[in-house]
This record gives structure tokens, sequence and C-alpha cells, in this order.
């Protein structure tokens, strides 16, 4: 049996970078909060400079919990899911996966939010993939863009602003969308490779930037600079530089006393109550299960979870799953899957052993509608983006380029030439949604409770793979100008587990095709939120977490808004 | 899935990343009984002899041997890698068994031009008997030689740097400076990440 807690306002369920945004705007207007969390907080300690922890065996985490669930793929109905992976490119903590990511944070632009419509005004409705299942958001850019700005000033985001207002200014994004002003810090600094990389975009005639991020570039808030030290990816910030919901939104709330955090407690089921209103979470900590009621649930976990959640949560009022008696539960399922890692290899050092994957240049001129797509054969683009930090095994698995062999003293003394002199770039394809790409629940596969995990159904499609190659032809240019004098292209992550997974329970005006609201909240169970990239439609070339954050503060805010008439 | 069950014995067995709730539900009898085939002796040295050859000690400086590198796998079949163990076993046999086939001389017998004849036949699949193919063993034994290689020296490999020096990788800093992040690399540490007793 169940214990009992005492009823709160909300519950968040997961405190990474969406709950531990939402439980700031909840709290502050005198809300009591319930954060559960699977995981528990980490201490500066046990962020180590050591890649075979961090990267290749992927333990930077509280618990292990996203390892025991880590969802399975297939490509359509009828192959038989297989492992989607030793590792989940998640982890659980106060703070979730925003403690160890790449800390990109970057804004839409308005095309993302009008990509049907647009695309269908430019280049006629065929330019539309067949099967593509993409909407208009219910939303435009504009009506995001003060969260965006609440998200960068609270949190803490450095970068130059290219639009503030409609005036250009060419040191930053020129074709960013209109920023109503500057950013809180200046950019993280350059480093060697990247002035050579932005010269190189100049000569080309690319208006390349340093793409903003969640890392301070000066002391902020009381936390210091960035280091710099190499080991960022999959690695928290032993200096707090990084601004994890952990170190920023959840800290400014529990100042209010309205947050209360369950750490080390596993969300098994929502459950409902007889008139098709959330009631409520069941979770076990420690081997005991509780009952927390509420008036309000917000569902915050990764993009897998939410719909794996709703689709565990059965009951009367929801045969199939909370809030799925339209069966969009799981739909317009899709990944940044077409991403290519186009490698170069220079005749000089590039020393990008230092520093974070958000220390680099991009360019946005092959990105989302910024080019003329006549004749291409497809919709949507790619940001170009380089960068440093790089780690003494992911160097030694460097590509070959024909010149040498996989081992050996040849392999040796080509690894021993060049291992400081190539870098892989990071290219990020728009994808969208298709009609047969999904969640749901692996019948064969479960976590140690028993339930199933999820499963992928995504294949490969040739509206995204046509971008893809287009974007590595365009980053082999650029590689190229800088003095590289070989490029590996053709490598391409494929559909899978992914850290940019979005849809499941779509966001959109019609409950026909869409699982929640304009506001983030279902429209079917009315005191039901989802937070994260599961509610997003499109996913622009570009990093999901700064827009996951601004719609998760802007659906707390909402909610504490709209309060009486929820609950 | 023997993937999954690595993954799952790799965060059992390190045990201080791991919450008693964590474990709930979990088969840990299972778990804790992986561990089967043994890595014997003669294991020992066809892996040592294995790793010699894929990173070979010659005029770059020194190889996989003298870092240490089998060292770091054996000790990782103990903890981290336990569950792989019997897998890692079977491997190594078949290595032997195959050199045996071909060249009537357990592996670790070989002349080093005979070892890379084996080592080659298993690169490109040609090799038979493995599971689940001579190519996957050959890339998984590569694989864990490299990290014995170029992981801190903590894990038991990379003696006295040397991997590191290989790459030229400068090492662990706590605090880069924009000089250290020039074209030209700054001067090499040779310090692990844990402190000044590892690595020598």
């Amino acid at each position: 049996m169940a214990i009992n807690l005492k009823p709160v306002d909300v519950i968040v369920i997961g405190l990474g970078a969406a709950g531990g945004v939402a439980v700031l705007p909840l709290a502050r207007a005198g809300l009591k909060v319930a954060g559960i969390e699977a995981g528990t907080w980490m201490d500066p300690h046990q962020f180590r400079s050591d890649e075979l922890h961090n990267n290749v065996r992927g333990l930077l985490t509280s618990v292990p919990k996203a390892n025991q669930e880590i969802p399975t793929v297939r490509e359509n109905d009828r192959q038989k899911a297989r492992s989607g992976g030793r590792i989940h490119p998640m982890m659980n903590a106060i703070g979730g996966t925003s403690i160890h990511y790449w800390a990109q944070s970057w804004r839409l632009k308005e095309f993302d939010f009008r990509t049907r419509s647009e695309t269908v005004r430019r280049y006629g409705a065929g330019a539309i993939p067949q099967g593509a299942t993409v909407e208009d958001w219910p939303l435009t850019y504009d009506e995001l863009e003060p969260y965006y700005d609440t998200i960068e000033y609270e949190l803490g985001v450095s970068g130059k602003a290219g639009n503030i207002g409609g005036v250009i200014d060419p040191r930053g994004n020129v074709f960013e969308a209109a920023r109503r002003r500057e950013y809180p810090m200046p950019p993280l600094r350059g480093s060697g490779f990247s002035d050579l990389m932005m010269k190189a975009a100049k000569e080309l005639g690319w208006k390349a930037y340093v793409p903003p991020a969640a890392i301070n570039s000066q002391s902020f808030k009381g936390r210091p600079g960035c280091a710099y030290h190499g080991y960022c990816a999959r690695g928290g910030c032993h200096i707090g530089a990084k601004n994890s919901t952990a170190v920023t939104t959840i800290p400014e709330a529990m100042k209010t006393k309205n947050l209360t955090i369950f750490d080390k407690a596993h969300v098994r089921r929502i459950e409902t109550a007889p008139d098709g209103k959330a009631a409520g979470v069941t979770y076990i900590r420690e081997g005991k299960e509780y009952f927390q009621p509420a008036s309000v649930v917000m569902v915050g976990g990764y993009t897998y979870e939410n719909s794996r959640l709703l689709l565990l949560s059965k009951s009367k009022p929801y045969p199939r799953g909370l809030s799925n008696n339209h069966g969009q539960v799981g739909r317009h399922y899709f990944g940044h899957w077409a991403n290519g890692s186009v490698a170069g290899l220079f005749p000089f050092d590039l020393n990008v052993w230092y520093g974070t994957p958000a220390q680099g240049v991009a360019v946005d001129e092959w990105s989302d509608d910024h080019f003329d797509h006549a004749g291409l054969g497809f919709i949507g683009g790619t940001n170009l983006h380089i960068h440093t930090e790089l780690h003494p095994i992911e160097s030694a698995n460097m590509p070959t380029y024909g010149k040498a062999p996989e081992w050996g003293s040849g392999w040796k003394a080509f690894v021993h030439n060049n291992a400081a002199r190539w870098t892989a770039s990071y290219l990020q394809t728009s994808s969208l949604p298709y009609e047969h790409t999904y969640l749901d629940l692996d019948p064969d596969v479960r976590d140690p409770l028993g339930d199933s995990v999820c499963r992928i159904t995504q294949g490969p499609k040739e509206n995204e793979l046509r971008a893809a190659r287009h974007a590595e032809d365009r980053m082999e240019e650029w590689f190229r100008a800088a003095g590289a004098t070989a490029v590996r292209k053709g490598v391409f992550n494929g559909p899978g587990v992914t850290t940019h997974a979005y849809g499941g329970t779509r966001m959109g005006d019609s409950a026909e095709s869409n699982v929640v609201n304009r506001w983030g909240f279902s429209h079917e169970a009315p005191n039901l939120a989802i937070l994260g990239a599961s509610v997003m439609g499109t996913s622009g070339s570009r990093n999901p977490t700064e827009t996951v954050q601004a719609l998760a503060w802007r659906t707390a805010e909402w909610c504490t808004k709209n309060w009486k008439a929820l609950t | 899935m023997r993937q999954d069950q690595i993954s799952r014995r790799g965060l059992l067995t390190s045990a201080a990343l791991v919450p008693v709730s964590a474990l709930v539900g979990l088969r840990t009898a299972e778990a804790q009984t992986t561990a089967g085939t043994a890595i014997d002796a003669t294991a020992r040295e066809t892996l040592a002899a294995f790793v010699d050859r894929i990173v070979p000690a010659d005029s770059n400086g020194p190889g996989a041997l003298e870092c240490g590198a089998h060292d770091y796998i054996i000790r990782a079949l103990g903890e981290f890698l336990a569950s792989e163990q019997p897998q890692i076993a079977k491997s190594l046999a078949d290595i032997d068994a195959w050199s045996i086939q071909t060249r009537g001389k357990s592996f670790r017998m070989l002349a080093p031009e005979e070892r890379d004849a084996v080592i080659g036949a298993m690169a490109s699949n040609e090799a038979k008997g493995f599971e689940p193919d001579a190519r996957a063993v050959f890339l998984r034994l590569r694989q864990l030689t490299l990290e014995g290689m170029f992981s801190d020296p903590f894990y038991g490999g990379n003696k006295g740097f040397a991997g590191w020096d290989l790459l030229r990788y400068p090492g662990p800093r706590m605090a880069v400076a924009p000089d250290d992040q020039k074209l030209t690399m700054p001067k090499a540490m040779r310090r692990s990440a844990y402190g000044a007793q590892y690595g020598h």
C-alpha cells in the first residue's frame, strides 16, 4: 500500500532543464510545489577531469535510473526493436542533464514556428515532404520572445546580439530573430582554432559568429566565469560556471520556502480522478511506495519518459494512457538524427584539447530558410558549428582519412603526428515529424520495476538526408578554406536514442493532432501540463534547451495566473 | 542482451555512485555472479601479446604493453567490465585456437610478424571461430587497448604518461588560460587528475 502524503498545489516531475525552471515562477507566486526527482544533488567533487569516467563509461549521474530504461529502436513497424545503446544520453540528478550538457543556449527563429505555412508560401504545398505531419506552432516567436529573455537573464547566457529590435549588428548572428536587448554577458572567449575558423568563414563571405551559451563568460550572480578546462561535455562544472538549473533556478526557488524536493524518487504512475483530472503521482523511494496528491501535475521528464509515463498511466478515464484518448501520445516524434560529423585534418596543430563544446564559431547561412531551397529537393537546413574540447581516447579513435592503417606502428605514427591536428564539426540538421515516426511502449523490454521502456520507431527520411548532405558540403568548404588537407564526410548518426528528441506530446490548438494546448496543458486532463521538447513540433537546426526552458517558464506562469480556473 | 548486462553491472560495481533506492527490483544475485570464466595466466599472456602488437614500441615511443594497457584491461574486467569477463576470456581463447589452427602455435608463442598476420585476419574478418565475429572481437580489444593506453593513469595504464605523450595531449588542467588555447600547444603537465601518486 502506498503511503499517502499531504497534498500540495503543484507537482513537478523531474528537476532537469525544464522542470528545474518551472519550479521558480510557481514558487515565487506562492504555490506549494513538490519537485519529484529520480536523482539527487551532486557535489562538485563528483565532476571529474576524466574522459573514461565521463565520456567512455558515461558514469556522471547521481542514480542509474536512465541507464535502466534506455529506449529501444527500430526503423518501422515490421522490425523487432533492438537495444538503443549502453549509455543513456541523459542523466539523473537535481539539475538533470543541464549538468552535463554542452550548454549551447539558442532561440529558435520565426521560420521554425511557421515552417509549414512559410514553406507553402515560398515553395508551394508540394515542398512539404510526403508524410510529414509538421504544423505551425500555436504561438509565434514574438509570443515566446519575452520568455527567452527571462531565461537568458535568470540563468545567465553569454553571447553577442545580432538583431536588437530589428537593428542588425554584424558582431552577432545577423540571422537571429529580433531580440529586445543584449545578452547579459559577452560571448565566451575564442581560441586559436576558433580565430582561424572565423577568419576562413569571413573569407567565404559567411557571417560567422560566436554562438550563445548558458556558461558564464565572466562572473555572474556570484558564480565565476568559465575556466575552459576541457571536461564540460558529459561532465559537470567543478566551479559552477555552467548555468544548470542545479545552480540557478532551483536554488532560487528554494529561497521562497515553497519548493520541497523529493529526491531519489522514481515516479511510476500519474493517478487520475474519476472526473479525468490528474490526482497526483505514485513514486518509489528507497523501496517504499508513496502517493503524492496535488491540484496540478507537471510532467518534466525527458522526451522519451514523458510519453512513456503517460502511456504507462492507464486508468478508467484514459484506458490507452493518460491524455491519450485521441491517440496522440507518442505521435509526431522526431530527433536531430541526420547530423553529419564532418571531420577535418590540418597540416598544423589545432590544439583543441581544452575549452568547451560551446566555445566555438557558428554559421547560419545554411540553416532554416536563409537560402533559396528552390530545386534543392529539401526544406530546412543546418547550423554549422566548430568547437573546442577533445579528449585523448576520442582523439586516438580519430578518422585516418585513408592515410594509415587502424593499428600497429603505421597507425601509431599517424596519431602521433595528427591527434592534435584534427577536429570534428557539429552539424545540426533540422528534422520533421512524420506519420510513421512515433514512440510507444516496448512489449518485450522492461526496466527493473517491470515497466515497459519506451520504443522509438523512426526510419531515415530523404528530406533530412538531402539537407544533411548539403550541409556536409558547406562544412567541407569551410574546413578547406581554413587550410584542411583532408576531410571525412558521410557519417550520419542516424535515427536512434538522442539528446535532441522532440514530440510525443506535441503542442497545438487541435486536440485531434496534439496532446497539449498552446499553454502546455493537456487537451484532455485540464490540470496536467507537459514540459520539455516533447511539446515542440519543429526542431530548427539548433539545440533545444533554451526553447524548452522558455516554454516551461511560460507554462508555469500561465498556471499561476489561471490558478482558480485550473483548480 | 549482453550489452545491457555490461551497463547494468558497470553501474552496480561503481558502488559509491549507487544509492540503495536505485537497486530496488534489480536482480542483484544475477549481477553478482556474472563473472564466470577467469582470465588465467595464459589468457593474460595472450592479452599482453595482443596489445603489444596493436600499439607496438618503436621509434615513436613505448607501446601499449609498456603503458600497461593489459593491466588496465585485467583490472577493468575485475570491476567496471566484470560482466564482460567471460566474453573476453572466450575471445582470448579463440585467438589462440585460430593461431594454432593456422600457424601451429599459441598466439603468445608466435613471432611478432605472425601475430600481426593473426590480428590482420581478425581485423579483416577473415579469421573464423569468433563470437560474434573476428572483426567485432578485434574492435573491442582495440578499444580496450586504447582505453588502457590513453585514459588517466589512475586506472592502471598510461604508465609514465607515455600514451598522452604519444598523442601530444598536454594533460588535464583545472583552469586553462588563453595562451593554453593558441594553435601551438602548452607544455605537457604529466599529471593525473587524481593526484601526483598516479602515473609513475
